[in-house]
């Protein structure tokens, strides 16, 4: 399992892209590539606009290659630049606005969602399933808040909100990923009654 | 049997092992066929300051014609005090230094927060114009936020913060000329 902030690429490599050398930079597209657009289309969702978004990622990625410092893998600087430009996605108004629509129809959402990874283990594929039905406001914050390491705080930030708005999204997302994990008689409240 | 943050811990442990990798959506030759495709980040902001400075002027001289047919007492008596001037005339053409750029930001700020949140009647061009440019100040954000982590030169960082001033004080003219055609009905 390759995961984006640990792909490296050789120095010689990066130097011939940057130089301009087409099949460096190929070479690089396919290395960083697949990663890249899973991390993206986890957290957009739709397709179409996760295209969007990774295009502008990669084309910031050679802009801005020259300006990488190496103090890290390639990898994650690239995820950085991915996860802006997610946000910037997420937080735009007009989406903030369809976005509202589609958690008030959250409780109908379709279970059979298209996976973003295919191939996986079985255990994984239910997990994978429940993501999809987030919405991907809450798909975003339970991934950046489990997965990524971001507090709270950050998170709220990052989508211009307050740190409630992360928390309550958090709790939604915790509680529809249980009840599609876990069946219901197998829970246990944390207080007991 | 499972607690709930047992749950929790075990869902988010999953979530960490789930793969990354997805087949990407196109190849390199596609890639760069989208790549030479002329829509990007900057010429949208360019494109965003006309259409933003355009509905200025339009939306204040709709407010003002509308203060010119109906002049009312009771308008001047509710109506906000002029926004701070953010830019003299000579100011939207000269560079500026950032200490300046964020008083007068901070100032902006101030004497956006003073305005009412909404107007009781809203026009639709209006609310346009405050959405779009509410929208174009949050991309410049954004872009600001990754020029910082980037490191990028603070030239750069300076003609953002500039840009971003010049559409704080768009969107102060707007909600102006708002709110003195609501305090006018």
């Amino acid at each position: 399992m390759t995961r984006l902030s640990e792909i490296g690429v050789a120095a010689e490599l990066r130097a011939r892209a940057c130089a301009g050398d087409e099949a460096a930079r190929a070479e690089i597209y396919a290395a960083l590539a697949p990663a890249t657009f899973g991390l993206i289309r986890r957290l957009i969702g739709r397709r179409a606009a996760a295209e969007d978004v990774f295009q502008e990622t990669m084309m910031t990625c050679f802009e801005r290659l020259a300006e990488f410092r190496a103090e890290a893998p390639l990898g994650a600087w690239l995820r950085q630049i991915a996860l802006s430009r997610c946000f910037m996605y997420l937080r735009h108004p007009w989406r903030r606005a369809r976005l509202c629509l589609e958690s008030a129809a959250d409780a109908a959402a379709p279970a059979g969602l298209a996976l973003v990874t295919t191939g996986i283990a079985p255990e994984a594929l239910d997990l994978e399933r429940a993501l999809a039905t987030l919405t991907p406001t809450a798909r975003a914050v339970v991934w950046m808040y489990e997965v990524e390491g971001y507090s709270h705080a950050e998170i709220a930030g990052a989508f211009g909100r307050s740190v409630s708005f992360s928390k309550s999204q958090l709790a939604r997302a915790h509680a529809r990923l249980r009840a599609w994990y876990e069946p219901e008689e197998a829970r246990q409240p944390c207080t007991p009654i | 049997m499972h607690t709930d943050l047992e749950s929790q811990r075990t869902v988010a442990s999953l979530l960490r092992d789930l793969p990354e990798d997805a087949a990407p959506p196109y190849g390199w030759r596609e890639f760069q066929r989208r790549a030479r495709t002329p829509a990007r980040a900057s010429p949208r902001l360019l494109y965003g300051a006309a259409l933003a400075t355009a509905l200025v002027v339009l939306v204040a001289s709709g407010a003002l014609a509308i203060r010119l047919a109906a002049p009312d007492s009771r308008a001047v008596r509710l109506a906000p005090a002029a926004p701070p001037a953010v830019f003299s005339s000579q100011d939207r053409t000269s560079p500026r230094e950032l200490p300046q750029i964020r008083a007068a930001e901070a100032g902006a700020d101030r004497w956006l927060a003073s305005l009412p949140s909404e107007p009781l009647l809203v026009r639709v061009g209006t609310r346009a114009a405050v959405t779009t440019l509410e929208d174009r100040i949050a991309q410049v954000d954004d872009l600001l936020s990754a020029q910082r982590a980037d490191r990028a030169p603070p030239a750069h960082l300076l003609a953002l913060q500039q840009q971003r001033l010049q559409l704080v004080d768009s969107l102060a003219q707007v909600r102006y000329a708002e709110t003195l055609a609501d305090a006018s009905r």
